[in-house]
């Protein structure tokens, strides 16, 4: 128990200091309430609107992108420090790791990862070009009807 | 495992005792990666891949039965991993549940325009995960096939993008999941605290050392936590509240896969750990098993009664037929080291129930028709007049569920329960038997609607049931085991026999 004592002794300050804060400031502090100092805290600057875009699901992926190659690091340091006393044996565990790990790496590219922007797909493009389609065919007017400035442009 | 880097030394593999763990995750890795650069691959194809790497592993684990019956048990890599005639039953129970689970999810992902090799690579990484929990003899080494058969499953569950109940099973079963993960985890801690290993040979060993009685209390929460983690993912009450939601959400074949390979790996880590680590402390675990064996029988069988989703209901029957395989580890618990006598039967029921479970959400997929839907009661009336065969299907399965005799599911049920009452637990015997009853009218409910019920009003104007090739062969396979099994166990029986033999050495009694 004694190797515990300071951090007891540390428990019990700082749930102290807590409550002599809390005590402190609602027996000393003068009370005069505005609309800011009620709002609840967040730092920055007071959101005008709600946030109307989508959150691009790119940036999730290239995340977890960087989370994989976080742990590989992880997990490749302890081996770079007792890389002397592992021997073979470690580092073909280590290579059979990384082999696992980039096949991973692999998958998540091919499967198109890291191609960023817009996705552009192949398409047949037979039905889109042709002798029929005319800019009066394929583009539809809308909202103009009944506007004055219709004939002036 | 924990090693000082200066005392070193490197444990030597025998890499063809590990081959079906190998075989599997290469097999899944390379068709992971050459799936991913060249264009979709003609249909059935991915399938069929998985099916023969299941098949493959299911065939090297025959060898090494042999193999085994020859030269005897081992432990390999360090004593971190055991192959005996355990290990190769729950591998290939877990090959079987692969294969067959593939087969069906060849034509429900086609039918659902979400065809790709992701589902199959899944598959097999969640098998690899449950082989490593069958093989583990190392509290640490189950942990991490725990974690790489639940990860893959919580992606299984909400892997039908398109449905709003898949993402919600997903997001439960992940929840719950991790929060039983973490659980077993601190269980682990524990239990390393009071033994001072995590490895099974040395907890079964640091019994009999002194100092070991002041920590006992330690060991006790351990052990407390350790069925606490387990007894989630077995899906018994009263941790059983994730299962009827995921079952019901997920796509079909999924849930199927998830009741078959998912079941007998938590069940087999459920044994390893208790009755070949932890049976010095079996005075203390026992009596726990046995209300969780009592209370899991009855909250399955009683609420399955009131449901009208038939994945709901047999999400309910799945947590009562893991109550049956309760009363086999509770039998465990009376018996000395040397018979245990409810493993084989257990490990059998295992078998039997992955077989039978697939083959009925195999029908179940069929008749839930475009969007994994219809899967209410009230979509099965009728069946028998549009599909006879389907409804014979059915009834097999359920009847063979239900416990009726020349059926596998009789010689599953009659084995846990000749267990119990060999190591006269009369009273858990009678309930169980009770509970069989029960579950019964449940079963007999579907089959009314299939049978004697008409057609929905309204039902004509759906799409029509077509049962495809490889769905219907799984469908038959099954029906063929349970059959066959049912008129003729002796052999599975006998194999089932065998498991008792694991390979960490009898320590005490």
């Amino acid at each position: 128990m004694g190797q515990y004592l300071p951090v007891v002794c540390l428990m019990i300050l700082a749930i102290l200091f807590g409550v002599v804060s809390f005590v402190a400031s609602r027996l000393l502090a003068p009370r005069r309430p505005s609309a800011a100092k009620q709002a609840p805290y967040e730092c920055g600057i007071v959101p005008g609107r709600e946030l109307p875009e989508r959150f691009p699901v790119s940036f999730y992926i290239v995340a977890m992108l960087f989370v994989m190659f976080d742990i590989e690091i992880i997990f490749i340091y302890p081996y770079a420090v007792s890389r002397q006393e592992l021997g073979s044996f470690g580092f073909w565990e280590m290579i059979a790791f990384t082999a696992v790990f980039f096949a991973a790496f692999v998958y998540v590219v091919a499967r198109g990862a890291l191609d960023w922007g817009p996705v552009h797909k192949y398409r047949r493009l037979d039905s889109a070009v042709s002798a029929e389609r005319t800019l009066s065919s394929t583009i539809r007017r809308v909202g103009t009807e009944g506007r004055l400035d219709e004939k002036a442009a | 495992m924990i090693v000082a880097a200066g005392t070193f030394t490197a444990p030597s593999i025998d890499w063809f005792a590990l081959a079906p763990l190998l075989v599997l995750l290469v097999g899944g890795l390379v068709l992971l990666v050459t799936a991913s650069f060249t264009p979709q691959w003609p249909k059935h194809l991915y399938a069929y891949a998985t099916v023969a790497l299941g098949l493959a592993a299911m065939v090297v684990a025959f060898v090494q039965w042999h193999a085994i019956t020859r030269d005897g048990p081992k432990l390999l890599v360090g004593n971190a991993v055991s192959y005996d005639h355990f290990s190769m039953f729950g591998i290939i129970t877990i090959c079987i549940g692969l294969s067959l689970s593939a087969m069906v999810t060849d034509d429900f992902l086609r039918r659902e325009g979400m065809e790709g090799p992701e589902i199959y690579g899944l598959y097999l990484m969640a098998a690899v995960g449950g082989i490593v929990m069958v093989m583990s003899n190392d509290l640490i080494v189950l942990f991490l096939g725990l974690e790489t058969l639940s990860i893959s499953l919580y992606v299984l569950a909400a892997s039908n993008r398109r449905r709003a109940e898949s993402q919600e099973a997903g997001i439960k079963y992940f929840v719950l999941g991790g929060f039983s993960s973490a659980f077993f985890l601190y269980g682990i801690a524990l239990i390393y605290g009071g033994t001072g290993s995590t490895n099974f040979n040395r907890i079964l060993t640091a019994f009999d050392s002194v100092p070991l009685q002041r920590k006992d209390s330690l060991v006790l929460v351990g052990v407390a936590l350790l069925l606490v983690g387990l007894g989630f993912k077995v899906s018994a009450a009263p941790f059983h509240f994730w299962a009827p939601d995921v079952y019901q959400g997920s796509p079909t074949p999924v849930t199927a896969f998830m009741a078959s390979v998912g079941k007998a790996a938590a069940f087999a880590a459920l044994f390893r750990v208790f009755v070949v680590a932890l049976p010095n402390w079996k005075d203390d675990w026992r009596p726990v098993v046995w209300v969780l064996a009592i209370l899991t029988l009855l909250v399955g069988s009683i609420s399955a009664v009131v449901q009208t989703n038939v994945k709901r209901m047999l999400a309910y029957s799945s947590i009562s037929h893991a109550g049956f395989i309760l009363i086999g580890l509770e039998a465990a618990g009376h018996s000395g080291a040397s018979t245990r006598s409810g493993m084989p039967s257990s490990m059998m029921y295992l078998m039997i129930y992955s077989v039978l479970v697939i083959g009925t959400f195999a029908v179940v997929a069929v008749v839930g028709r475009t969007g994994d839907g219809a899967t209410d009661l009230g979509s099965f009336r009728g069946l028998s007049r549009q599909k006879p065969w389907l409804a014979t299907a059915l009834t097999v399965f359920l009847l063979a569920q239900a416990g009726v005799p020349l059926t596998s599911g009789f010689i599953a049920k009659f084995g846990v329960i000749e267990a119990a009452v060999d190591e006269h637990s009369y009273a858990l015997a009678t309930i169980a038997m009770v509970s069989a009853v029960i579950g019964a009218f449940l079963y007999l409910r579907i089959l009314i609607s299939v049978w004697l019920a008409d057609a929905e009003v309204g039902d004509e104007k759906r799409e029509a049931m077509h049962i495809p090739i490889s769905t219907g062969a799984a469908i038959l396979l099954c029906v063929g085991f349970t059959i066959y099994v049912g008129v003729n166990p002796e052999w599975l029986i006998q194999a089932s026999d065998r498991v008792v033999l694991v390979a960490v050495p009898v320590v005490g009694g």
